[in-house]
């Protein structure tokens, strides 16, 4: 009989690469908890590092993004000045507090071409970089110095084109230091031409962790998608590596035996798979993802700590497919602002953007079945009955995050 | 006036319920869609497909004029609701899945006919 360290070693492989992650249950609390629900605005939302834009929707100076951020209670502007530099700041004007930009979505797009900001209240100017420009009857304030009157600043880095904010009042580390391993790891592939984006939202009645998890893993994949994708049921999940709080793994995906594929998508896929623009491009898949150049390679699939979960396809698995991610937005400790974008180069030709509609109302079926488990989740997890859950090797990502969601909350 | 171009003339009944401007318009319709909807929909532009996007591949995408709009809406249309037919046994939902009324596509309306 084997010993049970070498059973556990052939059961989860992986799992037991990383000692400190454990093999044992997870609390459930850290999804139910009201409290500690609080304590994450602080100490996870105020501390890392949120992605919250790509480069190309700033693509021109004087381009904006406005960024709604529940768990911090605020709204960020993301801007381009008029000398490329990218700047993020409070959405909040410097005189008495009204919103400089008046937000009516969770995320929005604009452009001014002034390279100005004006509030509506009583019209306070401001530069792109967040200098106070222009104070209406400025004579009759006392003393008013406009130099201590700028935006108030939030930390912003960009790498590979995704920007990234800090609401730290000094962030413990640097974007690329705290990107770890997996800065390296997704560098080098050119994400801005896939610039064709197809974004989908919804608001779920669930905590952030529980929809985070359930796209932290590919062991649902077989019952939860045999609706839309049954060529997904032969899926290998591998390749697993945690780069600190981050983590990663390799999906690919062998022919099912006797599927073939249905005849629109046998067409409009195909279509995609023969253009040169849109078709696989493995070779431009970073040195380290699919390794071995596997045909059947479907995606690189990331956990971007604490909210974010980033998927680079490079046009293999779904086809015309470059990149898609999600992200978990926490509004209160029952209520997720869930956003899901896929992201195609564009399309040269008409039968080439009807093509991309086909793959991107597949995937978007593909999230309507992924979303439906996520509210019966959570309020089952809510009436306590759970204190633990249980997990197998492939759920290895989510037992990273779990771990350094501790760490960071410090219980 | 007719929708369509003249040899498309088949599909004129199906653009004037299916060959919607915006994703929103085209879910809605899919969602108010019978199984007789999805069966005649399919049989009438599967075998037309090839051709529907030889003669719109004539223009470039973003710059479609006005007259082959109709065509291109009930192109994009079917892109969408095929799986229905390939997938969903005709249903109008996915089957198991999250209340689609509820998903927003957040991306507005793409210009780029
Ligand atoms: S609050 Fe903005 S100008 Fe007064
Ligand atoms: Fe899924």
């Amino acid at each position: 009989m084997a010993a049970p360290a070498e059973q556990l070693k052939q059961a989860m492989p992986y799992t037991t690469r990383y000692p400190e992650l454990g093999t044992g249950p997870l609390d459930v609390r850290p999804l139910i908890d009201p409290e500690l629900f609080e304590l994450e605005r602080e100490r996870i939302f105020k501390q890392a590092w949120l992605y919250v834009a790509r480069a190309e929707e700033l693509a021109e100076p004087g381009d904006y993004k406005l960024r709604r951020l529940d768990v911090a209670n605020t709204s960020v502007i993301i801007v381009r000045d008029r000398n490329g530099e990218v700047h993020a700041f409070h959405n909040i004007c410097t005189h008495r507090g009204n919103k400089l930009i008046p937000e009516q979505e969770a995320q929005s797009l604009g452009h001014t071409a002034t390279h100005t900001l004006t509030c509506r209240f009583h019209a306070w100017t401001f530069n792109t970089d967040g200098t106070l420009r222009g104070v209406a009857r400025q004579e009759s304030f006392a003393g008013l110095d406009k130099s201590c009157l700028g935006l108030n600043r939030i930390h912003c880095a960009e790498w590979e084109g995704f920007i990234f904010i800090n609401l730290a009042e000094q962030p413990r580390q640097s974007l690329v230091e705290y990107l770890d391993g997996v800065a390296d790891h997704y560098a080098g592939y050119p994400y801005n031409e896939a610039t064709l984006r197809f974004r989908y939202s919804t608001v779920l009645n669930c905590n952030w962790k529980v929809s985070l998890y359930a796209f932290s893993e590919g062991y649902h994949v077989p019952t939860i998608h045999q609706g839309t994708f049954p060529s997904l049921a032969t899926l290998e999940h591998t390749e697993f590596r945690c780069f600190g709080p981050h983590s990663t793994s390799g999906l690919y995906v062998p022919p099912v035996p006797g599927l073939e594929p249905t005849p629109v998508t046998a067409n409009l896929g195909g279509r995609l798979r023969a253009s040169n623009r849109h078709r696989p491009h493995l070779e431009l898949l970073p040195e380290n993802i699919n390794p071995d150049n596997r045909q059947d390679f479907q995606f690189e699939f990331s956990v971007f700590f604490p909210n974010s979960v980033i998927h680079l396809c490079a046009g293999n698995g779904y086809p015309g497919m470059a990149i898609f991610h999600h992200q978990f937005w926490p509004i209160a400790v029952d209520k997720t602002l869930w956003e899901g974008t896929n992201y195609f180069r564009p399309p040269e030709t008409v039968s080439e953007r009807i093509a991309i509609a086909h793959t991107n109302a597949l995937h978007r079926n593909a999230w309507l079945e992924d979303t439906s488990t996520m509210e019966q989740t959570y309020q089952a997890l809510s009436s306590g009955v759970l204190d633990e859950m249980v997990l197998m090797d492939e759920e290895l990502m989510i037992r990273n995050t779990h771990k350094h969601w501790h760490d960071y909350m410090g219980i | 006036m007719a929708l369509l171009p003249e040899q498309f003339s088949q599909l004129e009944s199906l653009a004037e319920t299916w060959a919607l401007p915006t994703e929103l318009q085209r879910s809605e319709r899919r969602w108010a869609a019978g199984p007789d909807d999805y069966r005649r929909f399919y049989e009438a532009m599967l075998p037309a497909l090839d051709q529907v996007l030889d003669y719109l591949d004539r223009y470039e995408p973003g710059n479609i004029p006005e007259p082959a709009l109709p065509l291109y809406r009930l192109a994009l249309a079917f892109a969408e609701a095929a799986p229905h037919n390939e997938l969903y046994d005709c249903s109008n939902t996915v089957p198991n899945s999250f209340d689609a009324r509820r998903f927003v596509a957040a991306h507005g309306e793409i210009t780029d006919r």
